[in-house]
């Protein structure tokens, strides 16, 4: 007997380009059709939306201590309270956030977070001198913020003109102008500065950077909460839905300056100046995607590198330690796997991610490690964002009718998987939900 | 004290086979392992009230046309070896997993090979000595037969052939004794030690002896079944196998060859001295290379068991309370290191060391068994402060003067140790956990416990090694045939009767040893 058939009805578009052959051929298909490198799965929409969440709250802290150290500590040489943010830097409204922002782009953000005010108050240890919470390690782990920040610095080379300024001689003369301002009346440090002028200098260069990423975080932070509240409100409906809002974030402030600003005796130096005209994708969200989700250093996680062993590349392009790499089980460094930033997130999930998180694995006995693996999924639906994004600002939209058009875009996305063809990648593994 | 904790030391064993067969079909896996661990938990407890308050000797006639009796005594020698035998039976049924496969035959399996290594321990009579030594093969092989691994049939095979060759060459033995005896035919170890042999028979007799409890140790060359069969038995049988089984080669030889055939056995120590260190090398040196935990932890034991031949074949009192001290302690390291393997292969599904790595982690791994079996690993390389420190020491001080070149060839081999243990725990502890196999439930504290009541002996242990030593001073000193090490050069020690059953060494007294 024939089985009965449904009519079609829809008509079939026929594919203008061939399938691609890449070993991530149905990730990159799926990449075409306008999709995230992660399947799109309710679970796999609720785990990024929720630990977006988890993770914004800390980031909100972030930011905000970031730029309290390029702007404030700056060249402290015992900078031993550079975690105890000033309450102006707490209440520091968001730039793309609120009413009040300059360029209201999402909810909220006329001060630091609520979550985040409570946590700060009393931790998990309750209220406590800030130095016991500080010194007990019960607060936000500023460690990981400064790590990010190293990737990038020891990377450098990573696009945009950051980089390059940092060693001109406009940069150098705002730099010299800080340094003495700081300094002033201080013959020892401006002593040492006239001996060893380099290694302020490389200081500053690092200010530079703290203020870099607090600026790129500004954005990120308002961009997961609004995120979050779209999805308690049911209004993802996918993965792709969450990718979209992310590119069309990276669109919406891509422009945005990055500067460096000190205050020093009430006066502001401008050590790069909005005029610069250093923005937010090129200067700060690119070099941080390429730093921290993909290179990073090979000193941590749970395997040992030897470089003298030769397996270490000797060019740092090719290195691949970042999170979309990492081995998450959380191993007490500050950087990738990110131990830290772990135990931070693990203050703010939301209570569906709890619920999830008993019901796999060895339940709260190992959260952290799956929020950790919830990270690194989420970290592949932000970097295939960043990828839209590229593609959409480089090269052609995905319903371009020119076959050309749609191979040279082809070419890019399977350019973008060749880096997670090396066995350490965990793309394929992002792709079951086994993963945990 | 009368005899009837000697009858019960016995009896425990039985009644508890025939309860666990009685139990309703209701009983859960994990109830009847409790009630069949209560016997030999018994059997400890009147162990103890034994050290405090010696029991008589118990003397039944059973078969008397065949010199067969049923005489049973404790000394300093049996009581350590019977208190061993119940804790690590009672141990090895706990470690067994909550959902055991055919509990009520397993552990009825189990308590027959209490039984008889028991017996053998309580046994005053060559007969009734050699009847629980085989009793101790048809459990046995039927617990290996069973339950374990892939290749469980081979190697129930290959312990069945190895221990049969060494229960005939027991019995010979046996036989050798009462044929050869011009003092007449007799089985009680009394007549033994009276017995009145010929040199040329005695060393027959002990070249049997040597070859039945060398394959019960086992010792080079005569291991061949033992790496397989602790490959491939199942955790609980293997703690046995290895913590008492083997210790009733050790005990056959020190009551056997040293005790009743003391000038065979002088003539023929440098050649058992040789195999002992010849073990020690071959052990370590082959649990270095392993690819898999038990077999490692098999060749490990091997080493082990040399140092503990090196020890007897030395026979200074110093040297056999090291071999009585050696016995306890690797008694109890072997069974820790076993529990804790058991417990990474129930996790884990596997012992093969390139499969795991990165046990230590906090979150996946196995943290807690992990530094059980670090402990237990330092404990084999002898670290001070741990069981393996002292019996290794006081074997190496006693054997030194008898057997200079075997005891330092030993004592390298035992530096290999920490060499395989490091390479043991570097690869399984450290690394990196492979988050795609680190899919297992954590250790219960229930599934810990026999471990956990081990790791407390082997520091305990460590810390007062009086309780490793200080069981068999008197029997030990009384069965030396050579000097304690610091006499030499005083006039040497002889071969005297003494009023106990056991041929006993009269040292010098107090005054010879005065310069003159």
């Amino acid at each position: 007997m024939t089985p009965p058939t449904a009519a079609v009805t829809e008509t079939v578009r026929q594919p203008l380009i061939p399938p691609s052959t890449h070993p991530y051929a149905d990730v990159i298909h799926r990449l075409e059709a306008g999709g995230s490198m992660l399947p799109d799965t309710p679970e796999n929409l609720m785990q990024i939306i929720g630990i977006y969440k988890a993770y914004a709250v800390p980031m909100d802290f972030y930011w905000r201590d970031l730029l309290y150290i390029a702007e404030r500590v700056f060249l402290n040489p015992l900078p031993a309270f550079k975690y105890f943010i000033s309450q102006d830097y707490l209440d520091l409204p968001n730039s793309y956030a609120g009413e009040q922002s300059k360029l209201r782009i999402w909810r909220g953000g006329e001060k630091a977070h609520p979550e985040l005010l409570e946590f700060m108050a009393k931790g998990e240890t309750g209220k406590l001198p800030k130095l016991l919470h500080h010194l007990w390690h019960d607060r936000i782990n500023m460690e990981f913020a400064e790590a990010c920040m190293q990737a990038m610095l020891w990377h450098q080379n990573m696009g945009g003109r950051f980089n390059d300024y940092l060693a001109s001689d406009a940069y150098r003369a705002n730099a010299d102008r800080a340094i003495k301002a700081y300094f002033r009346g201080n013959p020892l440090m401006l002593g040492l500065y006239r001996l060893f002028p380099e290694m302020f200098m490389e200081q500053v260069k690092q200010m530079s950077y703290y203020a870099n990423l607090g600026l790129f975080w500004e954005v990120m932070a308002p961009v997961f909460f609004e995120m979050s509240d779209i999805y308690d409100e049911g209004g993802f409906k996918g993965v792709p839905d969450a990718m979209d809002f992310l590119v069309n974030g990276i669109f919406a402030v891509a422009g945005r300056p990055i500067y460096h600003h000190v205050y020093i005796n009430g006066e502001c130096i401008e050590i790069i100046p909005k005029s610069e005209g250093f923005t937010w994708l090129y200067e700060a969200a690119l070099p941080y995607v390429e730093a921290v989700f993909y290179r990073t250093a090979p000193f941590r996680g749970t395997k040992s590198y030897n470089a003298q062993a030769y397996q270490v590349p000797a060019e740092q392009a090719d290195f691949h330690y970042g999170i979309l790499y990492a081995d998450v089980f959380p191993v007490g460094s500050a950087g990738i796997p990110p131990t830290l930033l772990m135990q931070d997130m693990l203050h703010f999930l939301p209570p569906y991610l709890v619920d999830l998180y008993k019901n796999h694995k060895r339940g709260e006995a190992d959260q952290l490690i799956q929020l950790g693996i919830t990270f690194q999924r989420s970290m592949y639906n932000v970097t295939s964002a960043v990828i839209q994004a590229l593609r959409g600002a480089l090269l052609y939209p995905l319903d371009d009718t020119d076959p050309e058009h749609l191979l040279a875009n082809r070419r890019f996305f399977e350019a973008q998987m060749d880096r997670f063809l090396r066995p350490e990648a965990r793309l394929p593994q992002v792709q079951t939900q086994d993963y945990r | 004290m009368g005899p009837t904790p000697l009858a019960l030391l016995l009896v425990l064993p039985l009644v508890g086979t025939l309860v666990l067969t009685l139990l309703p079909a209701g009983f859960s896996s994990a109830r009847i392992r409790s009630v069949a661990a209560l016997p030999a938990a018994l059997q400890v407890l009147l162990a103890l009230i034994c050290w405090q308050h010696p029991p008589a000797d118990l003397q039944l006639s059973w078969l008397p046309t065949l010199g067969l009796s049923l005489d049973l005594g404790l000394d300093g020698l049996s009581l350590p070896l019977v208190l061993l035998c119940g804790l690590l039976t009672s141990l090895a049924i706990l470690s067994a997993p909550a959902d055991q496969n055919r509990p009520r035959l397993f552990f009825s399996l189990m308590l027959l090979t209490n039984l008889g290594v028991m017996g053998a321990f309580l046994a005053r009579n060559a007969l009734l000595f050699l009847l629980a030594f085989e009793l101790v093969l048809i459990p046995l092989t039927l617990l290996i037969a069973t339950w374990g691994g892939e290749r469980r049939a081979g190697a129930a095979i290959r312990y069945l052939l190895y221990s049969a060759v060494s229960g005939l060459c027991m019995l010979a033995a046996v036989l050798a004794f009462a044929w050869f005896n011009a003092a007449g035919p007799g089985f009680d170890f009394a007549d033994l030690a009276s017995a009145e042999l010929t040199p040329e028979a005695q060393r027959w007799i002990l070249a049997l002896l040597l070859l039945a409890f060398g394959l019960k140790l086992p010792v080079v060359p005569l291991h061949g079944w033992q790496p397989f069969t602790y490959g491939q038995a199942s955790t609980p049988v293997v703690i046995l196998l290895a913590g008492v089984v083997s210790k009733l080669g050790a005990y056959g030889l020190l009551r056997f060859g040293v005790g009743f055939l003391p000038e065979a056995w002088t003539a023929w120590s440098p050649w058992i001295a040789a195999a002992g260190a010849i073990s020690a090398v071959y052990g370590a040196l082959n649990a270095i290379a392993q690819t898999d935990i038990r077999r490692l932890m098999a060749f490990s034991s091997l080493g082990h068991m040399g140092l503990l031949v090196l020890a007897l074949a030395a026979a200074t009192p110093l040297s056999l309370q090291g071999a009585i001290a050696q016995m306890l302690a690797h008694g109890l390291i072997v069974a820790l290191l076993f529990a804790c393997v058991g417990l990474i292969e129930r996790k884990t599904g596997t012992t093969s060391i390139p499969e795991l790595s990165g046990l230590m982690n906090p979150l996946r791994g196995l943290p807690f068994t992990m530094g059980m079996l670090l402990l237990a690993l330092m404990a084999a390389a002898g670290i001070p402060g741990l069981a393996g420190f002292p019996a290794e020491l006081v074997v190496f001080e006693g054997s030194w003067t008898a057997f200079p070149v075997a005891t330092l060839i030993s004592l390298i081999a035992s530096g290999f140790t920490a060499v395989y243990a490091i390479r043991l725990f570097n690869r399984v502890g450290f690394g990196r956990l492979d988050n795609t196999h680190a899919d297992w439930a954590h250790t219960l504290w229930s599934e810990r416990a026999p471990a956990m009541v081990l790791t407390v002996l082997v520091i305990a242990a460590g810390l007062w090694p009086t309780a490793l030593t200080g069981w068999s001073e008197a029997e030990t000193a009384g069965l030396a045939v050579r000097a304690q090490p610091f006499l030499l050069g005083a006039s040497g020690p002889t071969i005297a009767r003494s009023s106990t059953t056991l041929v006993a060494v009269t040292l010098p007294s107090a005054p010879e040893l005065l310069p003159s």
